[in-house]
């Protein structure tokens, strides 16, 4: 900010205040991936870097742990050497003993969510692209009423609709099959992430120049061509970063999911599932750490990927956070 | 008329265009606005049963003390989140915005919290403050000895309330520096120049040209995080469920222990209402669409 240098005084502020800013953001990162990697015997230890490092947390959760051995009472095994049993009932017996209590089906739950995610993503993307293009540039009834009611609509939470919502999906019977289920979840995620989509592709949208399109026009191309040819190619980078932030909307949420997927347990997302997995069970930090790592990794990797757009998409309109 | 037929092809289109979003929309998001205020005059069961009771859900609610608490739990912690994240905010913007080296690995990792999904972060906040293996304890107990007990700060709900202001700062100061970082950077340096000329100090420098020069930003950021976390949910119930702001409340109402959905509708309602004032404002007074 200023010309002048710093005196070394000043300097040694400086970075200590950036470094003391920067350790408070990563500091629960840090102990998220100290703690994943540590023994249990090791989690008193108050320093970040494991005595031992112990990967069985992640092993378990990516399904790479061998089979647990077998451990069968020996009653139970005289009954198994029994050679008058059928191979079905012996297997029932067995299977008594190797209840899937202990696995948390991670993959499954990470599936689960990175579909419903993906779809919101994709058919949000795509809705707020035709609308927001009408809203930014043709002119039509109501126009400045929708685009005022989108601004006043992202900004009810989802608390406030979860009990209409619910009983609309009850009395529709929506909820009262698993794929219903999953239908009310879908289009409650597509009202979370339309309006904010519509916006900050509508901001985007205006930046580019109308001379563009009514070029195309000229050339011969309707409307809906000089959409779909000019500005949606231009609009490539914003499109891709709408989805992400959708995605990541899907990804995160935890109120409808835990409202709607209680009783379906096959279909539950990750957010639930780990808090299930939380509340249900005690002293599993390094596998709760694990599973945490690991539902954070794509999010990462997804803002690196749309961070450059992100920032300046997320100022313009003051977004959702 | 030609032009007219135009206008009129115009208009199809961009109807047809905003249809599907406007009606998804409408049928999810207004619909559901009204049908709420419905709810709230029946006694609503979960399977969908709905009895007419008038205004008792109303009154009931107005004579619970759990109403008055959680209204009382979410002002302190709209307080401490507005003024901690804007203050937090605003003090990582005037330093990202000073020269010095690396940074934009600085920049860069200072928004991770944001990002994250709160799910992954919430249980490495809840293992620092562990009873049995937290750092916040050994630091407390073991290294500074201010107390002789280990405290389980996030099991009691008093002290859990600051965990989770402390959690929301940490996790949403970022949105309110990246706001207010691009109108810093846009802020003339000549300003500054004239101030350093007139035998300001950087204290001074601050006060005089920074501070007025943000003024609408700050007024923002306040106003967006009000609106936001009057109805913030997952942050609060996933760290702390025990700490009962107003959605908290609502929630349980609605989905736990002995359900009272039209009691629930009857918070959402009178919830909506502040908010609708608050969006107003917002509207009105911050934004141009």
């Amino acid at each position: 900010m200023m010309m002048n240098k710093r005196t070394p005084i000043q300097s040694v502020i400086l970075y200590t205040l950036v470094i003391s800013l920067v350790l408070f953001c990563v500091f629960p990162f840090l102990q998220i991936l100290s703690t994943s990697l540590k023994h249990p015997i090791d989690w008193g230890n108050p320093s970040l870097i494991p005595r031992v490092l112990h990967l069985d947390a992640y092993k378990e959760l990516l399904g790479l742990m061998p089979a647990k051995e077998i451990d069968v009472p020996a009653s139970v095994q005289r009954l198994l050497d029994n050679p008058a049993l059928s191979a079905e009932k012996k297997q029932m017996l067995l299977d008594k003993f190797t209840s899937n209590d202990e696995v948390f089906a991670f993959g499954r739950y990470m599936l689960n969510t990175f579909t419903i995610s993906f779809v919101t993503g994709i058919v949000s993307t795509f809705l707020a692209s035709l609308a927001a293009y009408a809203i930014a540039r043709l002119r039509f009834p109501a126009q400045s009423l929708m685009a005022n009611g989108v601004l006043f609509v992202y900004m009810v939470g989802g608390v406030l609709l979860m009990v209409p919502l619910y009983q609309m999906s009850v009395t529709v019977g929506l909820a009262s099959s698993a794929s219903g289920t999953i239908l009310s979840l879908f289009l409650i995620y597509l009202i979370q992430t339309l309006p904010v989509a519509m916006y900050m592709l509508g901001n985007y949208f205006r930046t580019i120049p109308f001379s563009l399109e009514e070029a195309a026009m000229m050339d011969g191309c309707s409307r809906v061509e000089a959409f779909w040819r000019i500005i949606l190619p231009l609009s490539k980078p914003m499109l891709f970063t709408v989805f992400i932030y959708c995605f990541v909307i899907a990804w995160n949420e935890y109120l409808f999911a835990s409202v709607f997927l209680k009783q379906y347990q096959d279909f539950q997302t990750l957010p639930l599932a780990l808090q299930t997995l939380f509340t249900s069970k005690n002293a599993i930090w390094d596998r709760i750490m694990a599973a945490s790592m690991l539902t954070l990794l794509p999010v990462i990797i997804c803002f690196m990927l749309a961070n450059k757009h992100l920032s300046g998409g997320l100022t313009d309109g003051g977004v959702k956070g | 008329m030609a032009s007219s037929i135009l206008i009129k092809n115009e208009a199809r289109l961009g109807l047809k265009l905003v249809a599907p979003a406007i009606g998804i929309i409408g049928l999810l998001v207004i619909y559901p606005i009204f049908f709420n205020v419905y709810l709230s005059f029946f006694d609503v069961q979960l399977n969908g049963s709905k009895t007419f009771i008038g205004l008792d859900n109303y009154s009931d609610l107005l004579a619970n003390p759990r109403y008055y608490h959680s209204i009382g739990v979410s002002i302190i912690y709209l307080l401490g989140t507005v003024i901690g994240t804007t203050v937090l905010g605003l003090a990582a913007a005037v330093l990202m915005n000073q020269e010095f080296h690396f940074r934009n690995i600085a920049r860069g990792l200072i928004l991770l919290p944001y990002f994250a999904p709160v799910i992954s972060v919430v249980f490495g906040w809840q293992f620092i403050f562990d009873p049995v293996n937290g750092i916040y304890n050994h630091v407390v107990v073991d290294v500074l000895h201010l107390t002789d007990t280990r405290e389980n700060l996030i099991g009691n709900p008093d002290s859990a309330l600051f965990v989770v202001i402390l959690f929301d700062i940490w996790k949403h100061f970022p949105i309110a520096y990246l706001l207010l970082l691009a109108k810093l950077q846009s802020v003339p340096k000549d300003l500054y120049e004239a101030a350093a000329i007139d035998g300001q100090n950087a204290w001074g420098r601050f006060w005089h040209v920074t501070l007025p020069e943000l003024k609408f930003v700050i007024a923002t950021v306040v106003l967006l995080r009000i609106i936001w976390n009057l109805n913030r949910f997952e942050d609060v119930y996933l760290l702390a469920p025990n700490v009962e702001t107003l959605p908290i409340f609502t929630y349980y109402q609605a989905f736990a222990g002995i359900v009272d959905q039209g009691g629930a509708a009857a918070i959402s309602v009178i919830q909506l209402l502040v908010l609708v004032g608050l969006i107003w404002l917002y509207v009105r007074k911050v934004l141009k669409w």
